[in-house]
């Protein structure tokens, strides 16, 4: 690399944490000064509004909440997206994985005889199942076929999309709703409990976080995780080492979708309490975690922090329209160059910036 | 010299963020929206309302609005609203009921509307302008215009609302001609163009000629218009988008509901106690909608000379041309009471059970619940009754 003055950049062969985690706050810092001068084209000064944000989402101890209440879906969705992602299985599908949850946790709360107190159990772990079941055909495709998993699970969206669409239009339309396309409202055992005088489903935080836990457990610390690893680095060195590449696909892709269909059973036995529209069900939250979970780099742990950081972006747009009144677009403004720009210092990290003493 | 340029551009900056932050004392009113104001429709159309809201009112109140709100997220919005200083918040969307409800429960000293519900509580009321009778007066009109005996409507959701109004337009087109049928198609979506389109091309290709729809663009009008096909506009002015091909449609006027809301809020006639039973279903007696493709303007000149033209024999007023018909029953129905409803009995279904008795007019109730669909509709009915 060229040197300037007394600097020399150069590729560095090691990534630290420290660096990554410098660099993405700058790219976030660049991208609030880009969105400050589009703020303040809308004749709104960025000061005030850069204020007004931190006030009305941090500085208010009811609005602190309601940042988690996206970051929840994320974090769950997200966990699963880091493991399949490390399998280097590119799972497109965790909006169609987490609508099949929806649908399962539904069917269980509203058309079986589940006593009360197993009510939200079975509905976890059928939403569970309709996720993994979700991911399953995408991934035997992939295996048995070698079909390009990028396009098929993002068609599964559409399927479970159309589904849903379908189920609260038809079948499952509500007889309580006048007509609506909605279900019936859940019965009060499929209520998730919420945090006192909040919206957050706390059992659904509680089992994002454990679940978080324990992938990086099974990344970091398990055989089946070493294999995982290695599959996604070099599948032909893992074949060649004895692993199992169908075993170990079939399984990142069964927790991958599983983990989004835990996270359609919050969003519906939390925040809904029924099953309606499917782009009201979930706001894209299958797809922001895509973006989730590669900002964790691989990381099951850090998606805490990148869900909570999108939790974060989704309520100050929720400000900027209220307090604001800023058209509702300005929020894809800003999650747009929140991205541009951490993709864009994606090369910086490869780097390392060095001082060098200027000999003759 | 650089430095103190600095210094007093961020003292200024400083200074306008904290005066603009003063609050003050008028009304506060507050919007939620489930679209874009920037639609051709619903959302567009509350907007329009909110509007010409303050200005009836000058001085004496402020308005605020969030737009595309996703319906399990109204609460928060609310929340924000109730905090940002609103006394009175109008939710317009039918998803965001029980969140409504609840936000009231929580914030007994704000007044709460909701548009197309029918949950109330002390402090919260609904309100609905409705097109019913506009629906039947363009079918009249497509009765008398349509010359392949086939007529369109594309439908956004099979929701009440909606088979209400294509009921109305199917029971209009029939007494002007019974040997009609009425050609539906679902879109299962309130705005999508490409649906739209999909579904006008395939009834393009069933033969119908007349075209009503609803859904927040004008993209049915376009394509039925580049096939020389009529059309009626929906919800806001769309005749422009095809003046040769527009005959008439239907226009809304929230602000009629929301002048006369927040004026006896002003006055105190409406409290945060006294709301239980209050509930707007306007139509055109109470000038909440109005027939046309623009407004102050019924019927496009273009198609006078033909709607003068057919005839039609009527119990009530003999043989008359379409023309008069329709604006007899226009007439009937801006009156107070009304003296003429379409969902007048005897009615029966398409399936030949008998729906309204004779004699018998449809009560609101028995209006926002309907499910059944009129003689002459061919197609898909979801939830259709047995």
């Amino acid at each position: 690399m060229r040197p300037f003055g007394l600097l020399r950049i150069e590729r560095d062969p090691e990534q630290s944490w420290a660096r990554t985690i410098f660099v993405s706050v700058l790219a976030i810092t660049a991208a609030f000064l880009v969105a400050g001068v589009i703020f303040w084209g809308y004749g709104v000064s960025p000061l005030r509004a850069y204020r007004v944000i931190i006030q009305d989402t941090l500085g208010d101890p009811r609005a602190v909440p309601e940042i988690l209440l996206p970051a929840m879906p994320l974090l769950l969705a997200g966990v699963g997206l880091v493991l399949a992602f490390r399998a280097q299985f590119y799972n497109i599908g965790a909006e169609g994985q987490l609508l099949a949850g929806t649908v399962a946790a539904t069917w269980v709360a509203l058309f079986t005889p589940t006593p009360g107190p197993l009510m939200l159990p079975v509905m976890f772990l059928t939403g569970f199942f309709a996720g993994a079941l979700w991911g399953l055909l995408p991934s035997l495709l992939k295996l048995r076929l070698n079909v390009n998993e990028v396009i098929t699970t993002l068609m599964m969206n559409y399927i479970a999309l159309s589904l849903v669409s379908w189920l609260v239009t038809g079948p499952w339309k509500g007889p309580s709703v006048r007509g609506f396309a909605y279900t019936d409202t859940f019965p009060d055992p499929a209520w998730l409990p919420a945090l006192a005088g909040t919206r957050v489903h706390w059992p659904t935080l509680l089992l994002g976080i454990v679940l978080a836990a324990l992938a990086a457990f099974l990344l970091n610390r398990t055989r089946l995780g070493f294999e995982i690893r290695v599959q996604g680095q070099n599948p032909d060195a893992a074949r060649y080492a004895g692993v199992n590449p169908l075993r170990t696909t079939l399984l990142v892709m069964l927790l991958s979708g599983g983990l989004a269909g835990l996270a359609g059973v919050g969003e519906v036995a939390g925040i809904h309490h029924k099953l309606l529209d499917p782009n009201q069900v979930s706001l894209g939250y299958g797809y922001v975690a895509i973006i989730v979970a590669w900002l964790a780099r691989g990381n099951p742990l850090a998606v805490i922090v990148t869900a909570t950081f999108f939790g974060l972006i989704y309520s100050s747009g929720d400000v900027m329209q209220v307090s604001l009144q800023m058209p509702f677009r300005v929020t894809d403004v800003f999650n747009g160059l929140i991205l541009f720009f951490l993709i864009g210092s994606e090369r910086l990290l490869q780097y390392r910036v060095r001082w060098v003493p200027w000999k003759s | 010299m650089r430095w103190i340029k600095l210094f007093v551009i961020v003292t200024a900056m400083l200074l306008v963020a904290t005066t603009g932050w003063a609050q003050q004392s008028k009304l506060k009113i507050g919007f939620i929206y489930v679209g874009p104001i920037g639609d051709f429709g619903w959302t567009n159309a509350h907007d329009v309302g909110r509007k010409q809201l303050e200005k009836a009112f000058p001085g004496q109140l402020e308005t605020f609005y969030v737009e595309s709100v996703p319906e399990g997220n109204v609460e928060p919005f609310i929340d924000k609203m109730v905090r940002g200083g609103a006394k009175v918040v109008f939710t317009t969307s039918f998803g965001f009921m029980d969140g409504t409800i609840a936000a009231a429960k929580r914030y007994p000293d704000v007044i709460f509307a909701h548009a197309s519900g029918f949950k109330r509580a002390s402090n919260s009321a609904t309100y609905m302008a409705d097109f019913y009778q506009i629906y039947y007066l363009n079918g009249l009109m497509a009765g008398a215009l349509s010359k392949t005996n086939r007529i369109a409507y594309v439908g956004a959701f099979p929701i009440p609302e909606v088979k209400r109004h294509l009921d109305a337009f199917a029971l209009g087109a029939r007494a002007v001609n019974p040997k009609l049928t009425i050609h539906v198609r679902w879109l299962f979506s309130w705005f999508d163009p490409a649906k739209a389109k999909e579904a006008t091309e395939a009834l393009l290709a069933e033969g119908a000629d007349t075209y009503a729809f609803t859904e927040d663009s004008p993209t049915v009008i376009q394509v039925a218009a580049k096939k020389n096909r009529l059309s009626f506009s929906h919800y806001s002015p769309m005749q422009r988008f095809a003046p040769k091909h527009v005959i008439s449609g239907q226009l809304v006027h929230w602000e009629r509901i929301y002048i006369d809301f927040v004026g006896k809020v002003l006055k105190g006639t409406y409290t945060t106690q006294n709301l239980q039973n209050v509930d707007y279903w306007w139509l055109l007696a109470e000038k909440a909608v109005e027939l046309g493709g623009q407004p102050g303007q019924a019927i496009n000149p273009l198609f006078t000379g033909r709607l003068k033209a057919a005839k039609v024999k009527t119990s009530e007023f003999g043989t008359i041309s379409v023309y008069d018909l329709v604006n007899r029953r226009l007439a009937q129905m801006s009156k107070n009471p009304v003296a003429f409803d379409p969902f007048t009995g005897p009615i029966r279904d398409r399936k030949g059970v008998l729906r309204v008795p004779a004699g018998k007019t449809m009560t609101v109730q028995e209006l926002t619940t309907m499910e059944w669909a009129a003689p002459g509709i061919v197609g898909q009915w979801p939830g259709e009754p047995k």
